[in-house]
């Protein structure tokens, strides 16, 4: 079965089985290996996505439910040429470490950022809360969360 | 090859009923596709229920509200109409999972799982909700209590989906409470959970009801408590003997999580949160 | 951009472009999965693959009678079987693995394979296992389930304690840890034509590797190739082989096909190595003012069905049950046992962490005996440079542990600690406590610490750093890239960084044991030094200057700044043989030669003369109705030498004490007959960011005089007083011990209704 949707704002049309994980199609057939697994069980955030701008789990989406919609992942946010403000920020801040659960955390607070510009720092750990990190004790995420929403509220540098 | 329908319309979802009767339904996905993985099943087909539009709607129906089944966690909890007449719902679906599987659950979800630590359920068991449900032959109405019948049992019959859950109006409650314990901050199952809702007349409690999540097989109200509790104020003192009643009242289970001991000891414990409210 | 960021790995991570072992797919690939029948203890009579094979897409289903060599991995004792034949020691032991053409095959082939067994009796309680006539773990070997038993003795401890006024007792159990890194253990393998087994693993250890897989499969270990990419995390669970030796298996069978393994995290939980739960019984005695006299305890590790690290963290642990005090008498007694619980082997605190548990809660009793403020207890008898601390191991090293208690006494937190629990909401009680901990760095005697850095000029005219260690996410990547800019005086971004591989690099060792920033930064600062040297020498002939030292090294070329000439390191590259522009230097930590003490039965990894410092301040709250516990702030003062970056210095420390934290709260591989009670991440939990505080760190004033740049590891000293540190607090909070880790909601709960019907 031929499954289309948008991944980083370009179409794709894929042919394969609508039953596989989402997780599965987006890492081993279209290369979008910033989505991480970590768990398989919604657990760990690691795979988190945007879909049609709503964070989400690919590892509890199958590919059928991506049919029409928009897939945004950590590379559609920026690369190292023209990188987003929270990658910027995450890598200037000490957030990242192992850096494996570092794409679904930047996707995380780019949905926090979306609903709420100026989140205080208990209103940042609520909004990663549910994308663990077992190397930074979230001290520096923070920071980094923070550092980024100041600067996209001063206007400079949005992408 | 797993087939997957994900019909748009009502009409649609009976004809794919009808043609895959066997097949699981899916509305968010958080927990049935993590009970297949367990199982390291792969279904021949399932229903998918998102792309229902009629069923994720929140509305004023009557003298209270309809949430549509496919509503999820984080519709519900920032919705206007929710937050003014049902804030205790609003209150105990934020504490539903982490952000993303907020984005992700549905409130028809967490009820036809029907596990006893759904974190909806006793908020909607001390609103009084009635569960809608939806079949090609129509529509029925069933009390939250009659639709969930154990673990992982709900009285859905074949053919069957729930359409929404209609919640009377609570905002004569003054007090609407919910909180959760569970061994960590986030991400976390409820060991034990209270919902209250009281209207207060002069200070004194005038209409007191409490449901209790994670201490029985299902949702569990407790009668004798709300009723110790009619015309007196919330005290520590009356608290106290209030919770001694909740937790005469509960089944509660061990398990990885905590033992029934625990899970005995701070139901009631967690009323005692209403004196210093 | 790239000079923007203190790390060299962290934008590509931060934009998802790193790829890790787990993100390798190469083309063709075939997966291979481990069968775990799921038995702790059991006789393998039969495993039935017909059924599997039969499905399409399964190529093969290999059993031990598959595997060509030893069958036997280990990294001190060659105990684990590759595939288990004859016996299952474990719930996680596999008896097949298969080779499938896609993951949804190899999905259908594992949940189609049987296995018949005949049960065995079995032993999950160390104490029980050391007892005559228990069930053995390893049938037939001497020793029965004792799998390492040592002392160490330093006086008299018995006489000193039955003469002291005052002596306290204590007994502490610490709970199975995983490392639960978000990467689980995984990796890809190939055999090339020319026999060569390539691969790439999510490994700590690449060099040792290589030996592990060729003694456990009977290959030339020259024909083993091993690369370490970036790991998504490690914490001592990936330091030995978790996949490397399935996966060559596999290779072996793939007829030159590439194979792909990714453990599940519910298999990450059951086969992977965890912390070794513990039970240590203490006696603490001393004078009336509080001087320590004498000290007695008894350590026992419950290592699971193999051996893995067990004796090493064991010593380590009994290394350092005193903690970082002047104890004239000693008596540590240790066993590390087998039973058939899944195995335990290295995480970060290797046996301190337990030890720190025991060794700061009896000072805090002793404080509590005594009524002594327990940091003046602790400044009291603290260990200073030139001390020899209670192994009779002089200090000859920094050991500023002093210096980190007096930054917690002058810390508001810590001032103001009465007024803060005073002003408790209801429901709610406060306390506020501190406790200090010392990691011993490297491998410790008998192993020598040591590695091998190679730096090259290219071709091009660039440097290139060959980076020995596994970065598991600590960073030393780029601490070495940032020593090496330095000290070739070239921007960092210019450099070009190899990471480890065993045809290209020299063997370094592993990553682990608070040694890689240390050990391989000083090999490495030598090289570049070298490198510079040479690069001078060299360019004194093309710039016909007979002095090379009035010659400066600076960014793409060397110049000559009296004569105004110069020449593009480019251009010399051209004229210089391969051979010629590499640089290899090595380095090996130093040892204690000199020990008072007397001790036995330690093998590897005993004494050590190198250790970082840190005490921590834990501001935590309890509720009285649920019996959470949340820390609300937390401050650690730590001497970990110089600071080279710090960033990456205060990322160890935050990360340190949040697995410590998590350690304290939450963690815990609760098993019932060697089966996990908590198999997934959703009943093991590890904190999210609403259960973790603030994490404040100050870098006392240090400098460790044989470090790279002055640096001791800070790797693990973190992870180790977080847990007495808020065992304490809550003691302070609400009048209850606690000896069991972790403190959950129940046994703080059933500790506070104790303390009420008590009073």
């Amino acid at each position: 079965m031929t499954i289309r949707f948008t991944l980083n704002g370009r179409p794709v049309a894929l042919d394969t089985d609508p039953g596989r994980r989402a997780v599965d199609i987006l890492r081993e057939d279209l290369g979008a290996l910033s989505v991480k697994e970590g768990c398989g069980t919604g657990e760990c955030g690691a795979c988190s996505v945007l879909l049609d701008g709503e964070l989400k789990l690919s590892c509890l989406l199958l590919a059928a439910q991506l049919e029409g919609r928009e897939v945004v992942t950590c590379e559609g946010l920026g690369d190292q040429d023209a990188p987003h403000a929270l990658q910027v920020a995450f890598a200037e801040h000490g957030a990242v470490q192992c850096g494996f659960c570092t794409p679904g955390m930047v996707l995380a607070a780019e949905s926090l950022l979306r609903e709420n510009p100026d989140p205080d720092r208990e209103d940042v750990r609520r909004g990663l809360s549910g994308n663990l990190c077992r190397c930074t004790g979230y001290v520096k995420i923070v920071d980094a969360v923070q550092a980024a929403a100041r600067e996209r509220r001063g206007g400079r540098r949005k992408k | 090859m797993t087939r997957v329908l994900l019909p748009a319309t009502l009409p649609e979802l009976w004809e794919a009923l009808a043609a895959c009767p066997e097949a699981p339904l899916l509305a968010g996905g958080t927990d049935l596709l993590v009970r297949l993985r367990a199982r390291r099943q792969r279904p021949e087909a399932l229903v998918g229920l998102e792309r229902l539009a009629e069923l994720r709607t929140i509305r004023r129906q009557g003298r209270g509200l309809r949430i549509g089944a496919l509503a999820t966690h984080a519709m519900i909890a920032r919705h206007p109409l929710v937050l003014r007449h049902a804030p205790v719902l609003a209150r105990a679906v934020s504490e539903v999972g982490g952000p993303a599987i907020r984005n992700m659950g549905t409130l028809g979800g967490n009820l036809c799982t029907a596990s006893p630590a759904g974190d909806s359920l006793p908020a909607l068991a001390v609103l009084e909700a009635r569960v809608e449900l939806l079949s090609a032959g129509g529509t029925r109405l069933l009390p939250l209590s009659e639709f969930l019948l154990g673990p992982g049992r709900a009285a859905l019959a074949p053919g069957e989906i729930v359409g929404a859950v209609r919640v009377p109006l609570s905002a004569d409650f003054q007090v609407q409470h919910f909180e959760k314990a569970g061994r960590r901050a986030a991400l976390a199952i409820a060991v034990v959970s209270l919902a209250v809702l009281a209207r207060l007349e002069k200070g004194m409690v005038a209409e007191a009801r409490l449901a209790v999540g994670s201490a029985a097989p299902t949702v569990l109200r407790c009668p004798e408590a709300e009723e110790f509790l009619r015309g007196r104020r919330l005290t520590l003192s009356a608290l106290e003997r209030a919770a001694r009643a909740v937790r005469a009242a509960v089944r509660p289970i061990d398990d990885a999580r905590a033992s029934a001991g625990y899970r005995r000891q701070v139901a009631g414990n967690l009323l005692l949160r209403l004196a210093d409210l | 951009m790239s000079g923007r960021f203190p790390r060299v790995d962290a934008l590509p991570k931060a934009c998802g472009a790193e790829r890790f072992a787990a993100d390798q797919y190469p083309e063709g690939c075939l997966w291979a999965g481990a069968f775990r029948p799921g038995a702790a203890h059991a006789r393998v009579l039969a495993v039935h693959t017909a059924e599997a094979l039969a499905l399409p897409g399964v190529l093969k289903v290999l059993t031990a009678a598959d595997v060509p060599g030893a069958n036997l991995q280990g990294i001190v004792h060659k105990d684990q079987p590759v595939l288990c034949g004859d016996v299952v020691r474990h719930a996680g032991d596999p008896v097949a693995l298969v080779l499938a053409e896609s993951r949804e095959a190899l999905e259908r082939a594992l949940g189609l394979l049987r296995a018949d067994l005949e049960p065995l009796p079995a032993v999950f309680d160390p104490r029980e296992a050391m007892r005559p006539g228990a069930p053995r773990v390893h049938a037939g070997r001497e020793g029965g389930n004792v799998l390492m038993a040592a002392e160490i003795r330093k006086g008299d401890a018995a006489r000193a304690l039955a003469a002291c006024p005052v002596v306290v007792r204590g007994t502490f159990e610490t709970p199975r840890q995983a490392p639960a890194f978000l990467e689980t253990e995984c990796g890809v393998a190939r055999r090339l034509p020319d026999g060569v087994l390539d691969m790439t693993v999510s490994t700590q250890s690449p060099f040792r590797d290589r030996f592990e897989v060729a003694q456990a499969l009977g290959l030339d270990p020259l024909s083993v190739r091993v690369r370490a990419p970036y790991l998504g995390g490690g914490f001592g669970g990936k330091d030995g082989s978790t996949v490397q030796c399935l996966l060559a298996l596999a290779a072996l069978h793939a007829d030159g096909r590439p194979v792909r393994m990714a453990w599940s995290r519910e298999e990450s939980f059951s086969a992977g190595y965890k912390r070794h739960p513990s039970i240590l019984r203490c006696e603490l005695g001393a004078d009336r003012d509080g001087t320590l006299r004498a000290l007695r305890c008894r350590m026992v590790l419950d290592t699971g069905a193999y051996a893995h690290l067990g004796g090493e963290v064991l010593e380590l642990g009994m290394e350092h049950m005193a903690g970082p005090y002047r104890v004239p008498h000693i008596l540590v007694r240790g066993f590390c046992v087998y039973t058939n619980n899944p195995v335990s082997g290295a995480m970060r605190g290797f046996g301190v962490a337990q030890a720190t548990f025991c060794a700061e809660r009896m000072m805090d009793r002793l404080a509590a005996k005594l009524g002594l403020d327990p940091l003046e207890l602790r400044l009291k008898n603290v260990l200073g440079p030139g001390e020899e601390n209670a192994c009779g191991v002089r200090l000859t090293g920094s050991t500023e542990a002093r210096a980190c208690l007096t930054a917690l006494r002058d810390h508001p937190f810590w001032a103001s600690r009465r007024e803060w629990a005073a002003q408790a909401p209801a429901r709610t009680r406060r306390g506020v406590a501190v406790a200090l901990a010392h990691n011993a760095m490297g491998y410790g005697g008998g192993l020598p610490d040591m590695a091998a850095a190679k730096v090259e000029l290219t071709e091009e005219g660039r440097f290139r750093i060959y980076c020995a260690v596994s970065d598991m996410g600590q960073g030393n990547v780029g601490g070495h890239a940032a020593m090496a800019a330095q000290a070739l005086n070239q921007p960092r971004e210019e450099l070009d960084i190899v990471l480890p591989d065993t045809e290209r690099c020299h063997p370094s060792g592993s990553s682990a044991a608070g040694r890689t920033t240390y050990t391989f930064g000083n090999a490495l600062l030598k090289a570049c030094a070298a490198m510079a040297d040479k690069v001078r020498a060299r360019a004194a002939l093309f710039l016909l200057c007979d002095d090379p030292s009035s010659l400066v090294l600076e960014s793409g070329r060397v110049i000559w700044p009296d004569a105004c000439k110069s020449v593009s390191l480019a251009l010399m590259a051209r004229f210089l043989p391969r051979d010629d522009r590499i640089s290899v230097a090595e380095f090996a930590m130093p040892v204690a030669r000199e020990v008072s003490g007397a001790s036995r039965g330690f093998v590897l990894g005993f004494p050590h003369l190198l250790f970082a410092y840190s005490a921590h301040l834990a501001r935590v709250e309890l509720d009285e109705l649920t019996g959470r516990v949340r820390v609300a702030d937390y401050f650690a003062a730590t001497d970990g030498g110089g600071v080279v970056l710090p960033q990456g210095f205060e990322q160890q420390i935050q990360g340190g004490a949040a697995q410590g934290l998590g350690l304290a709260l939450m963690e815990d591989c609760a098993s019932r007959d060697g089966r996990l009670l908590t198999p997934d991440l959703s009943t093991y939990l590890v904190p999210t960011a609403l259960d973790l505080p603030e994490i404040g760190s100050l870098a006392v004033p240090s400098h460790e005089s044989s470090g790279p740049g002055g640096l001791k590891g800070v790797g693990e000293v973190a992870m180790d007083a977080p847990l007495p540190a808020v065992a304490s607090a809550v003691e302070q909070a609400a009048g209850i011990r606690l000896d069991a880790a972790p403190l959950t909601p129940e046994r703080v709960l059933a500790a506070l209704r104790r303390a009420r019907k008590n009073t």
